[in-house]
Protein backbone atom coordinates (compact mmCIF):
# COMPACT_ATOMS: atom_id res chain seq x y z
CA UNK A 1 0.00 0.00 0.00
CA UNK A 2 1.62 3.23 -1.01
CA UNK A 3 1.26 6.30 1.49
CA UNK A 4 0.83 9.82 0.44
CA UNK A 5 1.54 11.69 2.74
CA UNK A 6 2.80 14.76 1.91
CA UNK A 7 -0.07 16.51 3.24
CA UNK A 8 0.96 15.57 6.93
CA UNK A 9 4.21 16.53 6.41
CA UNK A 10 3.68 19.66 9.55
CA UNK A 11 3.45 16.29 11.99
CA UNK A 12 6.87 15.06 10.84
CA UNK A 13 9.47 14.59 13.86
CA UNK A 14 13.09 13.94 13.42
CA UNK A 15 15.08 11.90 15.96
CA UNK A 16 18.68 11.38 15.86
CA UNK A 17 19.91 7.87 16.26
CA UNK A 18 20.32 6.67 20.21
CA UNK A 19 17.22 9.50 20.89
CA UNK A 20 15.07 7.90 23.15
CA UNK A 21 10.89 8.56 21.42
CA UNK A 22 9.44 7.79 24.85
CA UNK A 23 10.28 5.94 27.84
CA UNK A 24 8.47 3.75 30.06
CA UNK A 25 6.55 5.03 32.62
CA UNK A 26 5.79 8.50 30.61
CA UNK A 27 2.65 9.68 30.32
CA UNK A 28 1.92 9.18 26.95
CA UNK A 29 -0.50 11.17 24.72
CA UNK A 30 1.03 10.68 21.06
CA UNK A 31 1.72 7.72 18.85
CA UNK A 32 3.73 7.48 15.73
CA UNK A 33 4.30 6.24 12.03
CA UNK A 34 7.57 5.54 10.87
CA UNK A 35 8.38 7.69 8.09
CA UNK A 36 12.28 6.44 7.94
CA UNK A 37 14.75 4.41 10.06
CA UNK A 38 14.25 1.54 12.46
CA UNK A 39 12.67 2.17 16.30
CA UNK A 40 13.86 -0.64 19.01
CA UNK A 41 10.85 -1.34 21.89
CA UNK A 42 12.41 -2.45 24.46
CA UNK A 43 11.56 -3.33 28.39
CA UNK A 44 13.87 -2.69 31.45
CA UNK A 45 13.43 -5.78 33.35
CA UNK A 46 15.60 -5.91 36.41
CA UNK A 47 18.88 -5.38 35.69
CA UNK A 48 18.96 -5.66 31.79
CA UNK A 49 17.23 -3.69 29.23
CA UNK A 50 15.24 -6.54 26.84
CA UNK A 51 14.34 -5.95 23.35
CA UNK A 52 10.59 -6.85 22.44
CA UNK A 53 10.61 -5.85 19.10
CA UNK A 54 12.63 -3.96 15.94
CA UNK A 55 9.89 -1.33 13.89
CA UNK A 56 10.45 -0.23 10.09
CA UNK A 57 9.38 2.15 7.96
CA UNK A 58 5.49 2.10 7.66
CA UNK A 59 5.42 0.65 11.36
CA UNK A 60 2.82 2.23 14.17
CA UNK A 61 3.91 2.47 17.60
CA UNK A 62 2.89 4.57 20.99
CA UNK A 63 -1.10 3.65 19.45
CA UNK A 64 -2.49 2.72 23.09
CA UNK A 65 -1.67 6.45 24.14
CA UNK A 66 -5.26 7.19 21.76
CA UNK A 67 -7.34 4.96 24.14
CA UNK A 68 -5.99 5.87 27.22
CA UNK A 69 -3.04 8.74 28.89
CA UNK A 70 -1.87 5.88 30.81
CA UNK A 71 1.79 5.59 30.97
CA UNK A 72 4.11 3.96 27.89
CA UNK A 73 4.57 0.52 28.79
CA UNK A 74 8.16 -0.01 26.88
CA UNK A 75 10.65 2.36 25.70
CA UNK A 76 10.78 3.37 22.03
CA UNK A 77 14.50 4.08 20.93
CA UNK A 78 15.95 4.94 17.07
CA UNK A 79 18.23 2.40 15.82
CA UNK A 80 18.61 5.43 13.19
CA UNK A 81 18.23 8.58 12.66
CA UNK A 82 14.38 8.50 12.92
CA UNK A 83 11.61 10.51 10.93
CA UNK A 84 8.22 9.52 12.49
CA UNK A 85 4.68 11.00 11.62
CA UNK A 86 3.61 12.23 15.69
CA UNK A 87 -0.41 12.11 16.42
CA UNK A 88 -2.23 12.84 19.44
CA UNK A 89 -5.93 12.20 20.54
CA UNK A 90 -6.55 16.01 18.79
CA UNK A 91 -5.27 15.31 15.32
CA UNK A 92 -6.37 11.76 14.96
CA UNK A 93 -9.50 11.89 13.63
CA UNK A 94 -8.31 14.76 10.67
CA UNK A 95 -5.47 12.48 10.11
CA UNK A 96 -7.13 9.26 10.20
CA UNK A 97 -10.44 10.66 7.65
CA UNK A 98 -7.90 11.82 5.11
CA UNK A 99 -5.77 8.52 5.05
CA UNK A 100 -7.82 5.69 4.88
CA UNK A 101 -4.59 3.53 4.58
CA UNK A 102 -3.50 4.52 7.96
CA UNK A 103 -6.24 4.14 9.70
CA UNK A 104 -6.59 1.02 8.39
CA UNK A 105 -3.43 -0.21 9.66
CA UNK A 106 -4.03 1.14 13.08
CA UNK A 107 -7.67 -1.09 12.80
CA UNK A 108 -5.76 -4.00 12.11
CA UNK A 109 -3.00 -3.32 14.52
CA UNK A 110 -6.12 -3.09 17.08
CA UNK A 111 -6.97 -6.54 16.28
CA UNK A 112 -3.86 -7.80 16.71
CA UNK A 113 -3.52 -6.31 20.45
CA UNK A 114 -7.05 -7.15 20.92
CA UNK A 115 -6.30 -10.86 20.53
CA UNK A 116 -3.13 -10.76 22.59
CA UNK A 117 -5.04 -9.02 25.56
CA UNK A 118 -7.74 -11.35 25.31
CA UNK A 119 -5.34 -13.97 25.02
CA UNK A 120 -2.94 -12.49 28.26
CA UNK A 121 -6.29 -12.66 29.82
CA UNK A 122 -7.33 -16.37 29.46
CA UNK A 123 -3.52 -16.62 31.02
CA UNK A 124 -4.38 -14.86 33.78
CA UNK A 125 -8.03 -15.92 34.96
CA UNK A 126 -6.81 -19.64 35.30
CA UNK A 127 -6.19 -20.02 39.34
CA UNK A 128 -4.00 -22.95 39.22
CA UNK A 129 -0.02 -21.37 38.64
CA UNK A 130 1.15 -24.53 36.93
CA UNK A 131 -1.51 -23.92 34.41
CA UNK A 132 -0.69 -20.07 34.19
CA UNK A 133 2.84 -21.34 33.36
CA UNK A 134 1.70 -23.83 30.92
CA UNK A 135 -1.03 -21.68 28.85
CA UNK A 136 2.48 -18.80 28.95
CA UNK A 137 3.57 -21.81 26.61
CA UNK A 138 0.54 -22.09 24.44
CA UNK A 139 0.25 -18.67 23.94
CA UNK A 140 4.00 -18.21 22.47
CA UNK A 141 3.47 -21.51 20.63
CA UNK A 142 0.34 -19.96 18.89
CA UNK A 143 2.34 -16.28 18.36
CA UNK A 144 4.81 -18.29 16.44
CA UNK A 145 3.97 -17.60 12.28
CA UNK A 146 5.03 -20.38 9.85
CA UNK A 147 4.18 -23.46 9.75
CA UNK A 148 3.86 -25.63 13.01
CA UNK A 149 6.87 -27.67 13.36
CA UNK A 150 6.60 -31.68 13.41
CA UNK A 151 6.26 -33.47 16.48
CA UNK A 152 5.10 -31.81 19.58
CA UNK A 153 8.30 -30.81 20.92
CA UNK A 154 8.78 -27.13 20.92
CA UNK A 155 11.66 -24.74 21.61
CA UNK A 156 11.40 -21.08 23.16
CA UNK A 157 14.25 -18.81 23.50
CA UNK A 158 12.69 -17.42 26.81
CA UNK A 159 13.22 -17.06 30.33
CA UNK A 160 11.71 -18.05 33.33
CA UNK A 161 11.27 -14.37 34.12
CA UNK A 162 9.63 -13.83 30.93
CA UNK A 163 7.72 -16.50 31.58
CA UNK A 164 6.64 -14.99 35.03
CA UNK A 165 5.63 -11.92 33.31
CA UNK A 166 3.24 -13.47 31.17
CA UNK A 167 1.78 -15.59 33.67
CA UNK A 168 1.82 -12.50 36.16
CA UNK A 169 3.70 -14.01 39.26
CA UNK A 170 6.66 -13.15 39.90
CA UNK A 171 9.98 -14.48 39.14
CA UNK A 172 10.73 -16.69 41.85
CA UNK A 173 7.48 -18.34 41.84
CA UNK A 174 7.71 -19.01 37.95
CA UNK A 175 11.39 -20.57 38.29
CA UNK A 176 9.58 -23.20 41.64
CA UNK A 177 7.17 -23.61 38.88
CA UNK A 178 9.05 -24.27 35.79
CA UNK A 179 11.63 -26.34 37.89
CA UNK A 180 8.71 -28.86 39.04
CA UNK A 181 8.07 -29.16 35.54
CA UNK A 182 11.47 -30.01 34.59
CA UNK A 183 11.60 -32.79 37.68
CA UNK A 184 8.37 -34.36 35.98
CA UNK A 185 10.73 -34.26 32.75
CA UNK A 186 8.02 -32.03 31.08
CA UNK A 187 10.45 -29.41 30.23
CA UNK A 188 14.13 -28.97 30.19
CA UNK A 189 15.85 -25.74 31.19
CA UNK A 190 18.46 -24.03 29.27
CA UNK A 191 20.27 -20.83 30.26
CA UNK A 192 18.39 -19.62 26.45
CA UNK A 193 16.09 -21.53 26.25
CA UNK A 194 13.38 -23.56 27.40
CA UNK A 195 12.18 -27.14 25.59
CA UNK A 196 8.60 -28.07 26.33
CA UNK A 197 8.46 -32.00 25.12
CA UNK A 198 5.04 -31.91 24.70
CA UNK A 199 2.80 -29.47 23.67
CA UNK A 200 -0.17 -31.30 23.11
CA UNK A 201 -0.35 -32.53 26.98
CA UNK A 202 0.44 -29.01 28.37
CA UNK A 203 -2.69 -28.03 25.96
CA UNK A 204 -4.57 -30.90 27.51
CA UNK A 205 -3.46 -29.65 31.58
CA UNK A 206 -4.25 -26.33 30.05
CA UNK A 207 -8.62 -27.47 29.04
CA UNK A 208 -8.65 -29.41 32.40
CA UNK A 209 -7.94 -26.94 34.39
CA UNK A 210 -10.32 -24.22 32.35
CA UNK A 211 -13.26 -22.49 33.74
CA UNK A 212 -16.21 -24.26 31.55
CA UNK A 213 -19.77 -23.58 31.74
CA UNK A 214 -22.09 -26.17 31.68
CA UNK A 215 -23.59 -25.88 28.73
CA UNK A 216 -21.20 -25.67 25.71
CA UNK B 1 -15.65 -9.59 -6.24
CA UNK B 2 -17.59 -9.34 -2.47
CA UNK B 3 -20.43 -12.28 -2.71
CA UNK B 4 -24.09 -12.37 -1.97
CA UNK B 5 -24.83 -15.80 0.22
CA UNK B 6 -28.20 -17.24 1.99
CA UNK B 7 -27.91 -19.03 5.21
CA UNK B 8 -31.25 -21.03 5.96
CA UNK B 9 -32.25 -20.63 9.82
CA UNK B 10 -30.28 -22.32 12.18
CA UNK B 11 -27.45 -22.94 10.24
CA UNK B 12 -23.58 -22.11 11.10
CA UNK B 13 -21.98 -19.28 9.52
CA UNK B 14 -18.88 -20.07 10.64
CA UNK B 15 -17.40 -22.18 13.59
CA UNK B 16 -15.31 -20.78 16.83
CA UNK B 17 -11.67 -22.06 15.88
CA UNK B 18 -12.05 -21.66 12.33
CA UNK B 19 -9.46 -19.88 10.36
CA UNK B 20 -10.61 -17.88 7.31
CA UNK B 21 -9.85 -14.53 5.92
CA UNK B 22 -14.11 -13.97 5.01
CA UNK B 23 -15.96 -10.78 6.59
CA UNK B 24 -19.25 -10.32 6.45
CA UNK B 25 -22.12 -7.91 6.25
CA UNK B 26 -25.49 -8.78 6.97
CA UNK B 27 -28.07 -7.87 4.54
CA UNK B 28 -31.37 -8.90 6.05
CA UNK B 29 -32.66 -11.94 8.74
CA UNK B 30 -30.97 -12.54 12.02
CA UNK B 31 -27.27 -13.66 12.96
CA UNK B 32 -26.17 -14.46 16.34
CA UNK B 33 -22.24 -14.70 17.62
CA UNK B 34 -22.02 -17.23 20.47
CA UNK B 35 -19.11 -17.50 22.83
CA UNK B 36 -18.20 -18.11 25.89
CA UNK B 37 -17.00 -15.18 28.53
CA UNK B 38 -13.42 -15.36 28.96
CA UNK B 39 -14.31 -14.45 32.29
CA UNK B 40 -17.24 -16.56 33.73
CA UNK B 41 -17.39 -19.30 30.67
CA UNK B 42 -20.82 -17.71 30.78
CA UNK B 43 -22.83 -18.05 27.33
CA UNK B 44 -22.80 -15.07 25.62
CA UNK B 45 -24.67 -13.98 22.55
CA UNK B 46 -24.78 -11.22 20.40
CA UNK B 47 -27.00 -10.75 17.82
CA UNK B 48 -25.97 -8.86 14.68
CA UNK B 49 -27.96 -5.94 13.19
CA UNK B 50 -28.68 -5.13 9.63
CA UNK B 51 -26.08 -3.69 8.14
CA UNK B 52 -23.38 -4.49 10.17
CA UNK B 53 -20.20 -6.24 9.54
CA UNK B 54 -19.00 -9.19 11.74
CA UNK B 55 -15.93 -11.42 11.66
CA UNK B 56 -13.89 -8.81 11.20
CA UNK B 57 -11.66 -9.11 13.92
CA UNK B 58 -10.45 -12.74 13.49
CA UNK B 59 -10.17 -11.73 9.93
CA UNK B 60 -7.96 -9.06 10.02
CA UNK B 61 -6.40 -10.49 12.57
CA UNK B 62 -5.76 -13.84 11.31
CA UNK B 63 -6.53 -15.78 13.84
CA UNK B 64 -9.20 -18.32 14.65
CA UNK B 65 -13.10 -17.33 14.61
CA UNK B 66 -13.78 -16.82 18.47
CA UNK B 67 -17.39 -17.26 18.45
CA UNK B 68 -19.83 -19.35 16.34
CA UNK B 69 -21.68 -17.59 13.62
CA UNK B 70 -25.29 -18.92 13.50
CA UNK B 71 -28.28 -17.76 11.46
CA UNK B 72 -31.34 -17.38 13.39
CA UNK B 73 -33.92 -16.76 10.88
CA UNK B 74 -33.42 -17.30 6.90
CA UNK B 75 -30.53 -14.97 6.60
CA UNK B 76 -29.08 -12.67 3.54
CA UNK B 77 -25.13 -11.98 3.97
CA UNK B 78 -22.70 -10.10 1.70
CA UNK B 79 -18.94 -12.21 1.91
CA UNK B 80 -16.04 -9.94 1.71
CA UNK B 81 -12.36 -11.43 1.37
CA UNK B 82 -9.66 -9.45 3.05
CA UNK B 83 -8.73 -7.10 0.36
CA UNK B 84 -12.23 -7.00 -0.88
CA UNK B 85 -13.07 -5.43 2.52
CA UNK B 86 -9.71 -2.73 2.36
CA UNK B 87 -10.29 -1.48 -1.17
CA UNK B 88 -14.47 -1.30 0.51
CA UNK B 89 -12.48 0.55 3.86
CA UNK B 90 -10.40 2.80 1.84
CA UNK B 91 -12.80 3.96 -0.13
CA UNK B 92 -15.19 4.55 2.48
CA UNK B 93 -13.44 6.23 5.69
CA UNK B 94 -16.56 5.79 7.64
CA UNK B 95 -16.33 2.48 8.30
CA UNK B 96 -13.26 2.35 9.09
CA UNK B 97 -13.48 5.35 12.12
CA UNK B 98 -16.64 3.24 12.95
CA UNK B 99 -14.49 -0.07 13.28
CA UNK B 100 -11.88 2.17 15.30
CA UNK B 101 -13.83 3.25 17.74
CA UNK B 102 -15.66 -0.51 19.01
CA UNK B 103 -11.99 -1.78 18.39
CA UNK B 104 -10.32 0.55 21.04
CA UNK B 105 -13.46 0.32 23.28
CA UNK B 106 -12.85 -3.31 23.06
CA UNK B 107 -9.14 -2.61 23.89
CA UNK B 108 -9.51 -0.52 26.47
CA UNK B 109 -12.04 -3.03 28.12
CA UNK B 110 -9.69 -5.49 28.01
CA UNK B 111 -7.06 -3.48 29.01
CA UNK B 112 -8.68 -2.79 32.17
CA UNK B 113 -9.66 -6.04 33.01
CA UNK B 114 -5.95 -7.49 32.46
CA UNK B 115 -4.85 -4.70 35.16
CA UNK B 116 -7.36 -6.01 37.41
CA UNK B 117 -5.63 -9.25 37.48
CA UNK B 118 -2.15 -8.47 37.60
CA UNK B 119 -0.79 -9.31 40.70
CA UNK B 120 0.13 -6.21 42.53
CA UNK B 121 4.10 -6.74 42.46
CA UNK B 122 3.67 -6.70 39.17
CA UNK B 123 2.40 -2.95 38.97
CA UNK B 124 5.18 -0.37 39.74
CA UNK B 125 4.14 3.20 40.70
CA UNK B 126 4.59 5.25 37.24
CA UNK B 127 6.42 7.85 39.19
CA UNK B 128 9.04 5.50 41.03
CA UNK B 129 8.78 3.35 37.76
CA UNK B 130 10.21 6.26 35.33
CA UNK B 131 12.91 7.56 38.00
CA UNK B 132 14.11 4.23 37.83
CA UNK B 133 14.67 4.02 34.25
CA UNK B 134 16.91 7.02 34.52
CA UNK B 135 18.71 5.08 37.45
CA UNK B 136 19.16 2.17 34.90
CA UNK B 137 20.54 4.06 32.31
CA UNK B 138 22.77 6.12 34.61
CA UNK B 139 23.97 3.02 36.23
CA UNK B 140 24.59 1.33 32.50
CA UNK B 141 26.88 4.98 31.39
CA UNK B 142 24.11 5.84 28.67
CA UNK B 143 24.08 9.27 30.03
CA UNK B 144 21.73 10.64 27.37
CA UNK B 145 19.38 8.28 28.08
CA UNK B 146 19.41 8.70 31.77
CA UNK B 147 19.02 12.21 31.18
CA UNK B 148 15.87 11.75 29.34
CA UNK B 149 14.18 9.86 32.19
CA UNK B 150 15.56 12.38 34.91
CA UNK B 151 13.96 15.27 32.92
CA UNK B 152 11.27 13.86 32.11
CA UNK B 153 10.44 12.49 35.53
CA UNK B 154 10.98 16.21 36.36
CA UNK B 155 8.71 17.68 33.98
CA UNK B 156 5.64 15.43 35.15
CA UNK B 157 6.62 15.24 39.11
CA UNK B 158 8.21 18.90 39.83
CA UNK B 159 7.59 18.07 43.32
CA UNK B 160 7.41 14.54 43.47
CA UNK B 161 9.32 12.22 45.87
CA UNK B 162 12.58 12.06 43.99
CA UNK B 163 12.73 15.31 42.51
CA UNK B 164 15.62 16.31 44.54
CA UNK B 165 17.55 12.98 43.57
CA UNK B 166 16.67 13.08 39.81
CA UNK B 167 17.65 16.83 39.81
CA UNK B 168 21.08 16.59 41.01
CA UNK B 169 21.31 13.02 39.15
CA UNK B 170 20.38 14.91 35.93
CA UNK B 171 23.24 17.65 35.98
CA UNK B 172 25.84 14.55 37.40
CA UNK B 173 25.19 12.53 33.62
CA UNK B 174 25.49 16.06 31.73
CA UNK B 175 28.61 16.56 33.49
CA UNK B 176 29.37 13.06 32.67
CA UNK B 177 28.66 13.05 29.46
CA UNK B 178 30.79 15.79 28.45
CA UNK B 179 33.28 14.70 30.69
CA UNK B 180 33.86 11.12 30.01
CA UNK B 181 31.50 10.21 27.14
CA UNK B 182 28.81 8.48 26.61
CA UNK B 183 29.87 4.75 28.19
CA UNK B 184 33.10 5.77 29.40
CA UNK B 185 32.44 7.62 33.16
CA UNK B 186 31.11 6.27 36.18
CA UNK B 187 27.71 4.83 36.92
CA UNK B 188 25.41 5.49 39.30
CA UNK B 189 26.63 5.38 43.48
CA UNK B 190 25.30 3.06 45.21
CA UNK B 191 24.17 5.14 48.16
CA UNK B 192 22.08 7.25 46.06
CA UNK B 193 19.69 4.96 44.64
CA UNK B 194 15.92 5.73 44.57
CA UNK B 195 15.45 3.50 47.52
CA UNK B 196 18.15 4.81 49.96
CA UNK B 197 16.44 8.71 49.26
CA UNK B 198 13.17 7.03 49.57
CA UNK B 199 14.21 5.88 53.18
CA UNK B 200 15.96 9.12 54.42
CA UNK B 201 14.25 11.53 52.73
CA UNK B 202 10.24 10.73 53.11
CA UNK B 203 9.54 14.34 52.23
CA UNK B 204 6.19 13.34 50.56
CA UNK B 205 4.26 11.37 53.04
CA UNK B 206 3.16 8.17 52.97
CA UNK B 207 6.38 6.55 51.98
CA UNK B 208 7.68 6.04 55.48
CA UNK B 209 5.99 3.75 58.39
CA UNK B 210 4.20 5.63 61.31
CA UNK B 211 6.59 5.24 63.74
CA UNK B 212 9.46 6.99 61.81
CA UNK B 213 7.32 9.91 60.82
CA UNK B 214 8.88 13.00 63.34
CA UNK B 215 6.18 15.19 65.47
CA UNK B 216 4.99 17.68 62.58
CA UNK B 217 6.52 21.50 63.29
CA UNK B 218 2.89 22.90 63.28
CA UNK B 219 3.33 26.73 64.03
CA UNK B 220 6.49 27.66 61.03
CA UNK B 221 4.76 25.36 58.41
CA UNK B 222 2.12 27.33 58.99
CA UNK B 223 3.61 30.32 59.00
CA UNK B 224 5.42 29.34 55.75
CA UNK B 225 2.08 28.32 54.33
CA UNK B 226 0.54 32.01 54.61
CA UNK B 227 3.14 33.94 53.61
CA UNK B 228 3.14 31.69 49.93
CA UNK B 229 -0.76 32.40 50.22
CA UNK B 230 0.14 35.75 50.66
CA UNK B 231 2.51 36.25 47.48
CA UNK B 232 -0.17 34.27 45.70
CA UNK B 233 -2.56 37.07 46.41
CA UNK B 234 -0.57 39.63 45.60
CA UNK B 235 -0.11 38.99 41.99
CA UNK B 236 3.54 37.00 42.63
CA UNK B 237 2.82 33.70 41.41
CA UNK B 238 6.39 32.67 40.45
CA UNK B 239 7.51 33.63 43.76
CA UNK B 240 4.36 31.73 45.37
CA UNK B 241 5.16 28.50 43.27
CA UNK B 242 8.90 28.55 44.95
CA UNK B 243 7.68 28.90 48.06
CA UNK B 244 4.90 26.19 48.02
CA UNK B 245 7.76 23.93 46.54
CA UNK B 246 9.67 24.52 49.84
CA UNK B 247 6.79 23.55 51.86
CA UNK B 248 6.62 20.64 49.84
CA UNK B 249 10.41 19.64 49.89
CA UNK B 250 10.69 20.00 53.12
CA UNK B 251 7.67 19.71 55.17
CA UNK B 252 7.00 16.78 57.31
CA UNK B 253 2.87 17.73 57.53
CA UNK B 254 0.93 16.14 55.31
CA UNK B 255 -2.39 18.13 55.07
CA UNK B 256 0.45 21.20 54.45
CA UNK B 257 1.78 19.18 51.79
CA UNK B 258 -1.18 18.33 49.95
CA UNK B 259 -2.44 22.11 50.47
CA UNK B 260 1.10 23.34 49.20
CA UNK B 261 0.72 20.99 45.74
CA UNK B 262 -2.60 22.15 45.15
CA UNK B 263 -1.52 26.07 45.31
CA UNK B 264 1.53 25.10 42.95
CA UNK B 265 -1.30 23.48 40.05
CA UNK B 266 -2.83 27.32 40.92
CA UNK B 267 0.37 28.93 40.37
CA UNK B 268 0.63 27.14 37.40
CA UNK B 269 -2.55 28.06 35.62
CA UNK B 270 -2.44 31.80 36.74
CA UNK B 271 0.99 32.29 35.10
CA UNK B 272 -0.69 30.72 31.72
CA UNK B 273 1.47 27.27 31.58
CA UNK B 274 -1.42 25.29 31.34
CA UNK B 275 0.05 21.98 30.13
CA UNK B 276 1.99 21.99 32.98
CA UNK B 277 -0.83 22.45 35.17
CA UNK B 278 -2.84 19.97 33.77
CA UNK B 279 0.10 17.72 34.49
CA UNK B 280 0.45 19.01 37.88
CA UNK B 281 -3.16 18.06 38.75
CA UNK B 282 -3.90 15.16 36.55
CA UNK B 283 -0.78 13.52 38.82
CA UNK B 284 -1.87 15.06 41.82
CA UNK B 285 -5.65 14.01 41.29
CA UNK B 286 -3.97 10.48 40.86
CA UNK B 287 -2.60 10.47 43.71
CA UNK B 288 -4.70 12.03 46.45
CA UNK B 289 -7.90 11.10 44.83
CA UNK B 290 -9.98 12.24 48.19
CA UNK B 291 -8.26 15.34 48.78
CA UNK B 292 -10.42 17.79 50.08
CA UNK B 293 -9.62 20.34 46.90
CA UNK B 294 -10.87 17.86 44.38
CA UNK B 295 -13.49 19.73 42.80
CA UNK B 296 -11.49 22.80 42.24
CA UNK B 297 -8.73 20.67 40.66
CA UNK B 298 -11.36 19.44 38.04
CA UNK B 299 -12.19 23.03 37.70
CA UNK B 300 -8.89 23.81 36.93
CA UNK B 301 -8.29 21.12 34.80
CA UNK B 302 -11.09 22.16 32.54
CA UNK B 303 -10.20 25.68 32.87
CA UNK B 304 -6.66 25.11 31.67
CA UNK B 305 -7.82 22.25 28.69
CA UNK B 306 -10.40 24.94 27.68
CA UNK B 307 -7.43 27.63 27.48
CA UNK B 308 -5.58 25.48 25.71
CA UNK B 309 -8.26 24.95 23.03
CA UNK B 310 -9.35 21.69 23.89
CA UNK B 311 -12.95 22.01 24.67
CA UNK B 312 -14.08 18.41 24.61
CA UNK B 313 -12.04 17.62 27.21
CA UNK B 314 -12.94 21.20 29.67
CA UNK B 315 -16.08 20.35 28.78
CA UNK B 316 -15.55 16.62 30.17
CA UNK B 317 -13.99 17.86 33.02
CA UNK B 318 -17.21 20.57 33.60
CA UNK B 319 -19.45 17.67 33.38
CA UNK B 320 -17.63 15.46 35.86
CA UNK B 321 -18.01 18.16 38.40
CA UNK B 322 -21.48 18.83 38.07
CA UNK B 323 -21.90 15.11 38.15
CA UNK B 324 -20.51 14.56 41.97
CA UNK B 325 -22.29 15.09 44.92
CA UNK B 326 -21.45 18.30 47.73
CA UNK B 327 -19.83 20.60 45.09
CA UNK B 328 -20.05 23.80 46.51
CA UNK B 329 -22.93 26.67 44.89
CA UNK B 330 -20.34 28.82 44.00
CA UNK B 331 -17.99 26.54 41.78
CA UNK B 332 -21.53 24.98 40.37
CA UNK B 333 -22.19 28.48 38.81
CA UNK B 334 -18.81 28.76 37.82
CA UNK B 335 -18.52 25.50 36.20
CA UNK B 336 -22.18 26.56 34.72
CA UNK B 337 -20.57 30.21 33.36
CA UNK B 338 -17.55 28.65 31.43
CA UNK B 339 -20.12 25.59 30.00
CA UNK B 340 -22.92 28.20 28.95
CA UNK B 341 -19.73 30.73 27.90
CA UNK B 342 -18.04 27.22 25.46
CA UNK B 343 -21.99 26.59 24.07
CA UNK B 344 -22.37 30.21 22.87
CA UNK B 345 -19.17 30.37 21.31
Amino acid sequence: MELNLDAFERFAVHFNKGNIIFCEYEPGDAFYLIQAGRVQISKIMGDIEKTIDILHPGEIFGEMAILEEAPRSANAICLDPVKALEFNRANFEILMRGNPQIALKLLKLFTKRIYDQRRRFMILTLEDTHAKVADVFLMLDESQSGPKPEGSERVFYTTPGDIGHWAGISPEVSRDVLNQFQTQRRIEIYTDRIVVKNINEFARFVNSRRKKSDES
Amino acid sequence: MPKAMTYKANSVIYFQGDISDRIYILKAGRVSLNSNDIETGEPVRDSIQTGEFFGVKSALGKYPREENAIALSDSHVVVFTVPEFEQLALSNTRIVMKMLNVFSNQLRRLHTKVRGLLAEGEQVDPELGLFRIGEYYMKKKEYDKALYAFQKYLTYYPSGAYHQLANKHAQQVEQYASQYGIGQGPGLPASETGEAAAASSGANGGRRSADEVPKPELGPIAKQYYNAVSSFSQGNYAEAMKQFKTIVDTSEDREYVVKSMFEIGRCLYSLERYDACIRHFTALVQRYPKMPDLDEALYYLGQSYERSGDSDRAIGFYKKILSRSGVSEALKRKVNNALRSMQGA
